[in-house]
């Protein structure tokens, strides 16, 4: 009885170890974290430089340009970021379960950072300063909304 | 004339002011905002930490500036003591009014923690680059980055030791029989007689270091315009 129990468990384990492996290999799962990981980071830091340009009230263009098309790219690559099995059950993450519980709402506000980022790259690479402002302030607007309910304080 | 009141052979006590109502007043909104600031930011609302923020420096400033100009008993030089009178106070030896000299010691180690806490975050930033203090871009990032991690540090090991104490100091002082959070409140306590009375600043006088202390304030969440960038 005892052993049929623990053969039983220990079967539906494997298994269950079996299908995580099939959806994601724990190597490229941790890879594609390390990604979205260094990813995210280069966002924050661009964004705080690009802060620092529009609170001078003078505006360097060509920064603001690197900045808007480096957020762009970035927002682009963000769509493979997100893959089941690379939540907090897999190692250390910024990334909320609720993830993949809202899997719906997520994606519909990755989409609309990522439309944000193109704008505010179509505008920055316009030169029209007063109008990439107002565009980078939409986009901040989008990480604000979505950080709101996805994303935890991670230390390093 | 003060009501007189005698208990057996007690000395002499009545009530009295001690407290103006400036004193109280910031003295409860910053107890009030210390808890709002902690709670803000751990519960995602950091732009409401930041307002909260800029509310304790303004009462930071109107406080400095009360110190020179208001009650007697608010005034930095009515209440700051040398060693001497620390000591002369735990013999036994202090009849005043106002803050003790043990107890100005924890007004000044609160006012000039806090005052850190306050400069810390407004040169802080988010990890994210989202919230950003008003004087962040004074900065570099490498520096933002940094004062808010020593934003939240100083909380933990200066701000929280310092309201536990706060905290520990009122309860001895109950048990010893001297209740010092109603005075605090209504600003009365029974004082015994030689103790000098407290010369009331002027409301006027309150109303321009408010004055000043938003001016000042509202300097600061524009991002202290004319200093250089």
């Amino acid at each position: 009885m005892r052993i049929r129990f623990v053969a039983a468990v220990a079967v539906v384990s494997l298994s269950a170890a079996g299908v995580a492996v099939a959806a994601l290999p724990k190597n490229k799962a941790l890879a594609i974290m390390h990604a979205r990981h260094e990813g995210m980071e280069k966002i924050g830091d661009t964004n705080k430089l690009l802060n620092r340009e529009f609170r001078s009230g003078t505006p360097f263009a060509p920064a603001v340009k690197s900045g808007a098309a480096t957020i762009a790219s970035l927002a682009k690559q963000s769509s493979g970021w997100f893959p089941a099995g690379t939540g907090p059950e897999m190692g250390k993450t910024g990334a909320k379960p609720e993830i993949w519980q809202h899997q719906k709402d997520f994606a519909a506000k990755l989409v609309i950072f990522q439309r944000a980022a193109v704008a505010f790259n179509a505008a920055a690479a316009s030169g029209d300063m007063a109008a990439a402002k107002a565009r980078y302030a939409d986009l901040g607007g989008t990480c604000k909304s979505c950080h709101d309910s996805y994303r935890s304080e991670m230390h390093h | 004339m003060p009501r007189q009141l005698s208990f057996g052979d007690a000395p002499l006590r009545h009530r009295q002011r001690v407290w103006d109502l400036p004193v109280r007043l910031v003295h409860w909104l910053l107890a009030g905002l210390i808890v709002f600031s902690w709670w803000s930011v751990h519960n995602h609302h950091t732009d409401w930490h930041i307002w909260s923020g800029i509310a304790i420096l303004t009462l930071l400033i109107f406080r400095l500036l009360w110190g020179f100009v208001g009650s007697s008993t608010a005034r930095w030089t009515g209440f700051i003591r040398g060693p001497r009178g620390v000591v002369d106070y735990l013999r036994g030896r202090w009849y005043g009014i106002g803050h003790t000299p043990l107890g100005a010691l924890s007004v000044i180690a609160m006012f000039l923690a806090l005052a850190v806490q306050v400069g810390l975050g407004l040169i802080s930033e988010d990890e994210d680059g989202i919230f950003t203090g008003p004087l962040s871009a004074l900065v570099s990032i490498d520096l933002s980055d940094k004062a808010r991690d020593l934003h939240e540090f100083w909380f933990e090991t200066v701000i929280l030791p310092l309201v536990a104490l706060h905290l520990i100091a009122i309860v001895v002082y109950q048990i010893r029989g001297r209740n010092l959070t109603r005075p605090m409140l209504t600003g009365d306590a029974a004082m015994e007689s030689r103790a000098p009375p407290m010369r009331p600043g002027k409301w006027w006088v309150a109303l321009i270091c408010l004055a000043v202390a938003l001016g000042i304030a509202r300097w600061v969440v524009a991002g202290a315009p004319g200093l250089p960038h």
